[in-house]
């Protein structure tokens, strides 16, 4: 193997358990996004387009998906000779082998990958966010420092500080103090969970890390506070632009509404950084005779008969006569059958949503319908309740 | 059918479809939204389990060189067989265009001979279909025929007849039994209904001996000149099998036209890409964007569209941007078009990359749609 300057490592293995139903069957990072894309394909293009060409993806909750997703990475540019995507689950080895018990174990796992390729730096990554960004300005600033940690922090909203990791630094960027989730946080840069390490630097505090039975094996909780009451020089690197955490139904919708409007605030369709994903293989999409769409993503496959305001319709959806969908996000392969009502929710894929059924509502919190569930005609689903087949099937044993 | 290998033939550059082949052949003609004419036959061989097709090329054929690439959008790019791109290469006799497909087997006998493949699909590139070969190929070894001809019973409305085009039009008397008794090469009027799709099986050791023989007899055209007169000879045994899907074969601005309008047809849209999935070159556009006020009917929107004004019956490919206030009727608008505001657009046909300026003015007749050329600001 040839080496590498600087690899990434992308944590994939986490449920996403806020996400409910969502994530059910898949893995956090597979829950598509946009239209046509999943939520690995930003980190995943983001890597490509950086010219970081070696990704090691670690898997551990609900993998299939994931890794046929990702296949052979030809989609992201990344099917190389030398280099190229990898999905890294958990082992067994000569000592028996064991999960991955935390974001540091996970990677402290995979130390013997990291080596085949004797890399200078590596850039770890989570499959959580939506956003752009050049991974090799980020490095770049890392090497300039001469820093040991680079972390990317971004603004967030002083209310929302609470839920983030927040850190505190000095005048020259550097971080003088770490804090995880703070009830009364001193700055509001949280950290987007983008890392540059100096390797052998972290391979020192990995190996020690793992020695200690009281640890965690978490970055946040373990690696970076000890880094810092060690001394070592943690840099914090300003990423300004277009940043979104989809860890909740809501936010996962909101992000969704951050594409539409006249001037979207996150806006995909900027060539100079494309977003890679695998393509559906299906026709343009088509749009009927007395179809109305308005403010709206559609892709390829779908076919329009009813009316679309401000939502997003992913690949191959059908919206049949006289149904409706308003504030909404639709995944691949659903049937919105006609009559139908979807307002503020998210559908998944491959549901049938039966005539006259009315989904969400207006002003409500989100209303989520799980993978392929097929709502029976007439049906209704309250504004921010969540159902799927498995609970529909419960709910006809319980009225027999 | 790993015993079955294809061979694409493309027409080189063609009148009858004025500017929109000036500078590519038919086969890269794009078509229906995000493909060309290619990916429909190129689909129908990887649909049927073919993993060995070259693609014999003629003038003009950088557009589907750049198209092709190294075939891994078909999943042809393998280590063994796969994707073959077979440009003509300059010889004292060879100028860089083939007189008919005979021609071109001979200058490429020799991908024919190293092939390992018991059976030939050769394939021309003028007619949009959705197929898999199993069942001709089933057919061709249960008739114990020499080769097996795919033809449509023809409409009125399938043949241009006014069309001289490269490609001739053939039609063939086909018994009961399937067996192929007369083949007509560009007839005024036809006399039988069974019109050639110039798609046939045969077996590759005989395909090199009929091209050998043909061509040191002064024959170029595998229809006029090789099936007609062996056929009428008794020389060789042909079968024919009817296709019963949607056609189109695609030779004037009117067969190009229509057949995009057949698209937006959801009957037509089944049969063309529910069947079988067609492949394509990928682009990785984004989702197409409505904007407020857009207002679109009847009409198939390719992904990277951007969409303020009204559509209505048209088709419009990848990343075409209709303005605010701008009307677009009865069109196509190829790849990367642009149609600023308040423009008025009836029967037109943009090739890619073409620009109308704000209030612009276009308006063709159906029967006779205006064409405009690529990279063209109006």
């Amino acid at each position: 193997m040839r080496k590498k300057h600087c690899i990434a490592m992308l944590l994939a293995g986490g449920q996403g358990s806020r996400l409910g139903l969502l994530t059910k069957t898949v893995a956090k990072p597979a829950v598509p996004f946009g239209g046509k894309y999943r939520i690995i394909d930003f980190p995943l293009s983001n890597c490509s387009n950086s010219g970081i060409d070696v990704v090691g993806v670690l898997t551990q909750y609900q993998p299939l998906e994931l890794n046929s997703y990702i296949g052979s990475g030809q989609s992201w540019d990344l099917d190389l000779l030398n280099g190229g995507v990898f999905v890294l689950p958990p082992y067994m080895r000569g000592g028996g082998g064991e999960w991955y018990r935390g974001t540091a174990n996970a990677i402290y796992q995979n130390i013997p990958f990291i080596e085949q390729y004797d890399p200078d730096y590596v850039l770890i990554l989570s499959g959580d966010h939506i956003y752009k960004m050049d991974y090799s300005k980020m490095l770049a600033s890392h090497i300039k420092n001469e820093a040991d940690l680079t972390v990317a922090v971004r603004p967030v909203a002083w209310e929302d500080a609470p839920s983030f990791g927040i850190m505190n630094t000095d005048e020259t960027g550097r971080i003088t103090e770490f804090e995880e989730k703070p009830k009364h946080p001193k700055s509001n840069r949280a950290s987007m969970g983008v890392y540059v390490f100096t390797w052998p630097v972290l391979r020192r505090y990995l190996t020690e890390d793992e020695k200690n039975p009281n640890s965690q094996n978490d970055f946040g909780k373990n690696i970076i506070p000890t880094m810092l009451a060690d001394g070592r020089k943690l840099m914090a690197y300003a990423f300004e632009d277009y940043w979104k955490d989809v860890g909740t139904i809501e936010s996962l919708w909101e992000a969704h509404m951050d594409l539409l409007g006249e001037k979207p605030v996150f806006n995909l369709a900027d060539t100079r950084w494309r977003i890679y994903a695998r393509n559906p293989i299906m026709p343009p999409h088509y749009v009927g005779q007395e179809a109305y769409i308005a403010d709206s993503m559609v892709t390829e496959g779908c076919e329009v008969y009813g009316s679309v305001e401000h939502s997003v319709l992913f690949a191959g959806v059908v919206v049949e006569k006289g149904a409706s969908i308003v504030d909404s996000v639709v995944m691949p392969g659903t049937i919105v059958r006609k009559g139908a009502c979807v307002t503020r929710t998210i559908v998944s894929e491959n549901c049938v949503i039966g005539e006259n059924c009315v989904v969400g509502a207006p002003g409500g919190p989100i209303a989520l319908v799980g993978y392929s569930t097929r709502l029976p005609a007439g049906v209704r689903v309250a504004a921010g309740e969540q159902t799927d087949e498995d609970k529909l099937n419960e709910e006809a044993a319980h009225h027999e | 059918m790993n015993n079955t290998m294809g061979i694409i033939y493309t027409t080189k550059d063609d009148l009858t479809l004025r500017e929109m082949t000036s500078s590519r052949a038919v086969a890269a003609l794009p078509v229906a939204g995000r493909y060309r004419m290619i990916d429909f036959v190129l689909s129908n061989m990887v649909n049927s389990g073919v993993r060995n097709i070259g693609v014999i090329m003629q003038k003009n054929y950088h557009s589907l060189m750049d198209h092709l690439g190294s075939g891994k959008e078909w999943d042809l790019h393998t280590r063994n067989d796969g994707l073959r791109i077979l440009p003509p290469f300059l010889t004292r006799e060879n100028v860089g265009e083939y007189s008919g497909n005979i021609d071109a087997l001979r200058s490429n006998a020799g991908f024919l001979r190293r092939s390992r493949q018991e059976y030939v699909i050769l394939s021309a590139s003028h007619t949009v279909f959705n197929t898999t070969y199993y069942d001709m190929l089933a057919e061709h070894i249960a008739s114990n025929a020499d080769i097996t001809l795919m033809y449509v019973k023809a409409r009125p409305s399938d043949v241009d007849y006014s069309v001289a085009s490269n490609d001739s039009h053939a039609f063939a008397d086909v018994d009961e039994t399937g067996r192929v008794l007369e083949i007509e090469v560009n007839p005024n009027v036809a006399s039988y209904p069974n019109y050639l799709m110039d798609v046939l099986i045969v077996k590759r050791t005989l395909l090199l001996h009929l091209v050998d023989q043909a061509y040191s007899h002064g024959m170029h055209d595998m229809n006029c000149d090789l099936l007609r007169r062996y056929v009428q000879a008794g020389l060789l045994r042909v079968h024919g099998y009817e296709f019963k899907g949607y056609h189109r074969r695609i030779e004037t601005v009117k067969s190009y036209f229509g057949f995009n309008m057949d698209v937006i047809n959801s009957d037509v849209r089944r049969e063309l890409f529910k069947k079988n999935p067609v492949y394509t070159k990928v682009r990785d556009e984004v989702p197409a964007r409505y904007y407020p006020g857009a207002k679109v009917e009847n009409s198939l929107v390719a992904d990277g569209c951007e969409i303020a004004g009204t559509v209505e019956n048209s088709v419009l490919f990848r990343g075409v941007k209709i303005a605010r206030g701008a009307i677009v009727r009865n069109s196509i608008i190829m790849q990367d078009g642009e149609v600023q505001e308040s423009c008025e657009l009836e029967n037109v046909i943009f090739d890619k990359a073409v620009t109308i300026r704000s209030y612009g003015r276009l308006i063709g007749q159906r029967q006779y749609p205006i064409v405009i050329g690529k990279n063209v600001t109006l």
